[in-house]
């Protein structure tokens, strides 16, 4: 729903700003990571420009702000449990289910989103960590804000979620650059990247790329092993584990 | 050096888990324990994925048990007689044992029970056990087997009906308290995730009166299957074995474990029991510490899967 009221608000806004209407163009320096046995990371970087769509630059005295937002496509479905201490032992209490809980979440903006658009605009287009639409899991009740919260805190400390105010650059004064540092354990799969950019704390134009995160070589192969024919997969780990067992006192006996 | 492991989706240094491994071989072929109770907290701890943990150190416990036990086997310490009745009685335990673990996951409880038996079931064993090698290391080093076994003495085990012989063991006993045991060991792994090898291996020493050597490759024999079993069921359900992990932890583990038979071979078995005793009893002094200290963060997440 709040994917639709946001394409909503692109095209009123758009509309809106029609007089200047404007092209925002986008690119990032690598669309494709593959993930090989070395992986630790990788830097991309996101750069674009912002013109009027008649071509021309724009004119001096127009300022924008320019939020990048990367974050994967599926959202995960995660249950938060809460400790509270029951006589001498902490023991799960409280428990609350959540949907709609990105894999991976980036945010780079070229200054304060407050200083860039109020909070009701942030909100239409999830800009800010502490926006995006995590709701209680079908079926499930919400809760507290602290669940909420111990999500993002959670996913913070394993670098999967973070938020650069200020690491948007301008090099000129419509061409933008950001670096985001891709973090080792960076869920394999699409990420959406979202361009926007901001004047009068309204969206003026945007853009939408894809960045494919794929395993590759032995690491592709083990992974499809595994997830299409789990019964061999288990079978030749428990064979090749025992093996293992055998070569090595082997080995060892010939020593002896 | 970095590796990419495809299941857990992480990098992790490569001889930080060979290491690990090794550490945790050595301690299965010195006392006949698998050692996942020591290795998933430590693979865990280094931000591997719970299910993942659990799943792939399985791998390394058979590698380690089977290099283990055919040691212990060339030198004629391991009791198949007995293994097959502890396994029969484990069969049916973790058909028990996934009923009881359902019920309590069902009830959101099923962390704290394990926590809770662990310390109850460690604290208990590894104390008696620290108490009595203690004694028997005053006392110039008696092994239970020997010392409390004069020619013809009854104990409550030998009183029971369905008498077997146990040749490599030197027993005339009951099938019916081993089986038992099998039970409860087999209801044991499946709820708590363990191959049961520290509850098992001081169960045969005091109870059964089997003799330390014997013990330790038999316990191992055991192992081999129920961690092969819980290998199986991890894969089938979860998809969660991790085969790079897996192999570097093989490769310490298998090392390891050659290693501590030696090693277990060279000391006085009043000794190695008061070793074991001493492991146990800090594992069980960890957790129950972690139990009653204010956790840093109270809030934990567990992800489970895509919408």
């Amino acid at each position: 729903m709040r994917r639709v009221l946001a394409t909503l608000a692109i095209a009123a806004a758009l509309a809106a700003g029609a007089a200047r209407a404007e092209d925002l163009a986008a690119g990032i320096s690598r669309d494709k990571i593959e993930i090989t046995s070395s992986f630790t990371g990788t830097d991309v970087v996101v750069f674009g420009a912002i013109e009027l769509e008649s071509g021309e630059a724009l004119p001096a005295t127009e300022m924008r702000d320019v939020v990048v937002v990367i974050r994967s496509d599926k959202p995960y479905l995660v249950t938060v449990r809460k400790k509270d201490q029951v006589g001498p032992i902490w023991m799960n209490r409280d428990q609350r289910r959540f949907a709609g809980v990105p894999g991976y979440y980036f945010l780079s903006s070229t200054r304060p989103l407050k200083d860039i658009a109020s909070a009701e605009v942030l909100e239409q287009f999830e800009i800010g960590l502490d926006r995006i639409a995590l709701g209680p899991a079908p079926g499930a009740i919400g809760g507290p804000r602290e669940f909420r919260e111990a999500i993002l805190r959670t996913k913070m400390t394993q670098d999967l979620y973070s938020q650069h105010e200020g690491a948007v650059s301008f090099l000129s004064g419509s061409l933008f650059r950001t670096t985001v540092a891709l973090p080792p354990n960076v869920p394999a799969g699409h990420l959406k990247v979202l361009v926007y950019a901001f004047a009068d704390g309204q969206v003026t134009s945007s853009s939408t790329m894809t960045l494919f995160i794929d395993k590759t070589g032995i690491e592709r192969g083990l992974s499809e092993f595994a997830h299409h024919w789990p019964l061999f997969y288990g079978l030749a780990a428990v064979l090749l584990s025992a093996l293992a067992g055998f070569l090595a006192s082997l080995a060892f006996r010939e020593r002896h | 050096m970095q590796i990419y492991l495809p299941i857990a989706e992480m990098p992790v240094n490569i001889f930080l888990i060979i290491g690990l491994g090794a550490a945790v071989g050595f301690l299965s072929g010195m006392f006949g324990v698998g050692g996942g109770f020591i290795l998933t907290p430590f693979l865990m701890f280094w931000g591997i994925p719970p299910a993942v943990a659990v799943a792939t150190q399985s791998t390394q416990i058979v590698a380690s048990s089977v290099s283990g036990v055919l040691t212990h086997w060339r030198k004629g310490n391991v009791d198949f007689k007995m293994g097959g009745v502890l396994l029969g009685g484990g069969l049916v335990g973790s058909v028990l044992g996934i009923q009881l673990f359902n019920a309590l996951k069902a009830a959101g409880q099923a962390d704290l029970f394990i926590s809770l038996s662990y310390v109850i079931f460690l604290g208990s064993i590894g104390g008696l056990m620290f108490w009595e090698s203690l004694q028997a290391v005053r006392h110039g080093g008696s092994s239970v087997g020997s010392a409390r076994r004069e020619p013809g003495g009854h104990y409550w085990v030998h009183g029971w009906p369905l008498k077997m012989r146990f040749h490599r063991s030197k027993l005339y006993i009951s099938a019916i308290p081993p089986a038992l045991l099998g039970v409860l060991i087999g209801l044991l792994a499946v709820v708590m995730g363990i191959g049961g090898g520290f509850i098992l291996v001081p169960a045969m020493i005091y109870l059964l009166r089997m003799p330390t050597a014997i013990v330790v490759g038999t316990s191992l024999f055991q192992i081999i299957f129920v961690a092969a079993f819980s290998t199986l069921l991890h894969a089938i359900t979860n998809q969660s074995v991790d085969a790079i992990l897996a192999v570097l932890l093989i490769l310490g583990g298998v090392f390891g474990a050659q290693f501590g038979v030696r090693y277990g071979e060279r000391l006085r078995s009043d000794w190695l029991r008061l070793c074991l005793a001493a492991l146990v009893l800090m594992i069980c002094l960890r957790l129950g510490v972690d139990l009653v200290l204010p956790p840093t963060d109270p809030f934990n997440l567990i992800v489970e899967g895509l919408e």
